[in-house]
């Protein structure tokens, strides 16, 4: 029972992961400390740089009314409200939870983290006699939390082959009383979408399906009053189960679980270990988080998105333009461009860096070994004439090599 | 000769042509599979296939091999492969043979450079008309993609 082991052992992946994350470290990649930020432009080590790694895509977290929310809850409740919410819970919780039902259109259990929510809910929603089938590249929050699902099946499946999915729903025998997906909504280094289309339809046709989807990277820059990808677009939703982030393009903290009805919301809450022994949300963030949700509900928000969605199409055309090598075209606000090695990779990020532009490195076990990748993100931030200079500059490097220093003028 | 082509330097074509199958069976196309039928008709059953790391050596069988690239590949860890041959030397005495075989892997057939080089040291044995690897031996520690691999190629023309 459980998840099908790996054939390498904890500790072998743990020295893996150290070595891989040392070089990168080493070069000078990863583990930086920021100085100061407006959003737009981040100080990394002291140099101003364009920001093209946030995954506040919305550019939420300097709104002034998001500002105010957490300021007046700072000063209504203090800077924390310690008390399990098992027996208290600060009101805020309360506000921001019917705010956000409101907006994803479901019941919702505002939760301290997305990984968190993963921990609350997973054990809680599969069952004794349930099967239990994870993408392969779901977040890694999600395998950690169906780690603790040790006495059901948990099967990987390759990346969204719903075929393989359709395969195991019909062997499913009638000891199977419940067949759990889980996969990511917008898959955070593939950047890609979940097959949303065929999983309604496999959701119409397989009454012992059930869906767990993890739409941290969706949240708020997608769907009516930004309730994501996963909630916009499958249908039936009764047997749909949604994690997001309030952490990300949502512009606060925290976690929320989108769940198809009181009773499994109030089972989760009750019985969800980290909604009883993990630390509730500090009321700031509570007070930003509800100011956010209610940003959200306004009509102006969809044109906030629209703004948004210009930039990510601007970016995309450009890139194409330029000929650069797109993982997939699916147009969400995280690009990632494959190399041939990871010193490629690193040359690029570092070239990149040195011409005032911040993003990201991402490489297994990150990303399959075969796709060394550089990693970046539009953002409301980013001005279409950032975005320009950004697609110009990795242009030249394609062309020129990233050692070209004519190319960095 | 071309980079790519390791040239025949062995009177016994079929000897080439099983150093060649090695390649082809282990590498598949993004979202596919190694050709496990045709590794498992490749290999001796009594085939031996260790792999050197920096977190340690793996030692395994036949079935060891087969269950060690299902699991990376279940977790993700590649989702294509493609792996083939640059240099080659060859002793032979008889019914068995040694290849020191320099690989260059590449994230798919169309990437332009390198993801990683290395050298397979290949133990072949001579079953009926066929030649089945015995044991398959390589150094992912010392692989890197600017691997020179000149001096195997010499060797072996030599």
């Amino acid at each position: 029972m459980g998840k099908a082991r790996s054939f390498f052992s904890r500790g072998r992946k743990v020295q893996t992961v150290e070595r891989l994350l040392t070089d990168h470290q080493q070069a000078g990649l990863i583990m930086h400390r920021a100085g100061s930020s407006d959003g737009a432009t981040w100080v990394v080590d002291g140099q101003p740089m364009v920001n093209f790694a946030s995954c506040s895509y919305m550019g939420l977290e300097r709104h002034p009314e998001l500002l105010a929310g957490g300021s007046d809850a700072l000063a209504t409740f203090g800077s924390n409200f310690s008390i399990s919410r098992a027996y208290l819970e600060c009101p805020l919780y309360t506000a921001l939870e019917e705010a956000l039902g409101e907006a994803m259109g479901v019941h919702v259990l505002v939760t301290p983290s997305t990984t968190l929510a993963h921990l609350a809910a997973l054990p809680v929603l599969i069952g004794d006699r349930d099967l239990v089938l994870v993408d392969q590249f779901a977040h890694a929050s999600i395998h950690m939390a169906t780690d603790l699902v040790d006495d059901v099946p948990i099967e990987l499946l390759r990346h969204n082959r719903v075929d393989l999915l359709e395969q195991r729903l019909r062997e499913a025998g009638d000891d199977v009383e419940r067949v759990w997906y889980i996969c990511d909504g917008v898959y955070s280094m593939l950047r890609d979408f979940a097959p949303f289309a065929e999983l309604s339809a496999l959701l119409r046709r397989f009454p012992k399906l059930h869906l767990y989807v993890d739409d941290a990277h969706a949240m708020s820059w997608t769907g009516r009053h930004g309730r994501g990808a996963a909630l916009s677009r499958l249908a039936p939703l009764d047997r749909v189960v949604v994690a997001v982030s309030l952490s990300k393009a949502f512009g606060a903290t925290g976690g929320a679980l989108a769940l198809p009805t009181a009773e499994l919301r109030d089972r989760v809450r009750r019985c969800g270990g980290p909604m009883i022994f993990s630390g509730p949300i500090a009321p700031s963030g509570l007070g930003s988080a509800l100011a956010s949700a209610r940003l959200h509900l306004r009509p102006e928000f969809e044109d906030m998105q629209g703004e948004l969605r210009e930039r990510i199409a601007y970016a995309c055309e450009g890139l194409t333009a330029a000929g650069l090598d797109l993982a997939t075209d699916a147009a969400t606000p995280v690009r990632v461009l494959h190399y041939d090695s990871v010193p490629a990779a690193q040359a690029v990020v570092r070239a990149m860096r040195a011409r005032g532009f911040f993003m990201c490195i991402a490489t297994f076990p990150a990303v399959p070994v075969n796709k060394p990748s550089v990693r970046f993100t539009i953002s409301r931030h980013n001005s279409f004439a950032d975005i320009r200079a950004m697609i110009d500059s990795l242009a030249a490097i394609a062309h020129h090599g990233p050692d070209d220093e004519a190319s960095a003028a | 000769m071309s980079a790519r082509d390791p040239g025949t330097h062995e009177d016994d074509p079929s000897l080439a042509r099983a150093i060649e199958d090695l390649y082809a069976v282990i590498s598949f196309e993004e979202g596919g599979d190694p050709n496990w039928q045709g590794l498992r008709a490749l290999f001796s059953p009594h085939a031996r296939i260790t792999r050197v790391t920096p977190e340690g050596t793996d030692h395994m069988d036949r079935d060891g091999f087969v269950a060690m690239t299902q699991s990376l590949l279940e977790h993700g860890a590649y989702t294509s492969f493609y792996e083939f041959e640059v240099a080659r030397r060859i002793e032979r005495f008889g019914g068995i043979a040694q290849v020191w075989s320099g690989y260059e892997t590449r994230r798919n057939r169309h990437a332009r450079a390198a993801l990683g080089r290395g050298v397979n040291s290949i133990q072949l044995i001579r079953d009926g008309e066929a030649w089945r690897v015995l044991g398959l031996l390589w150094d992912e520690t010392n692989a890197r993609p600017d691997l020179d691999l000149g001096a195997i190629a010499q060797r072996g023309r030599a």
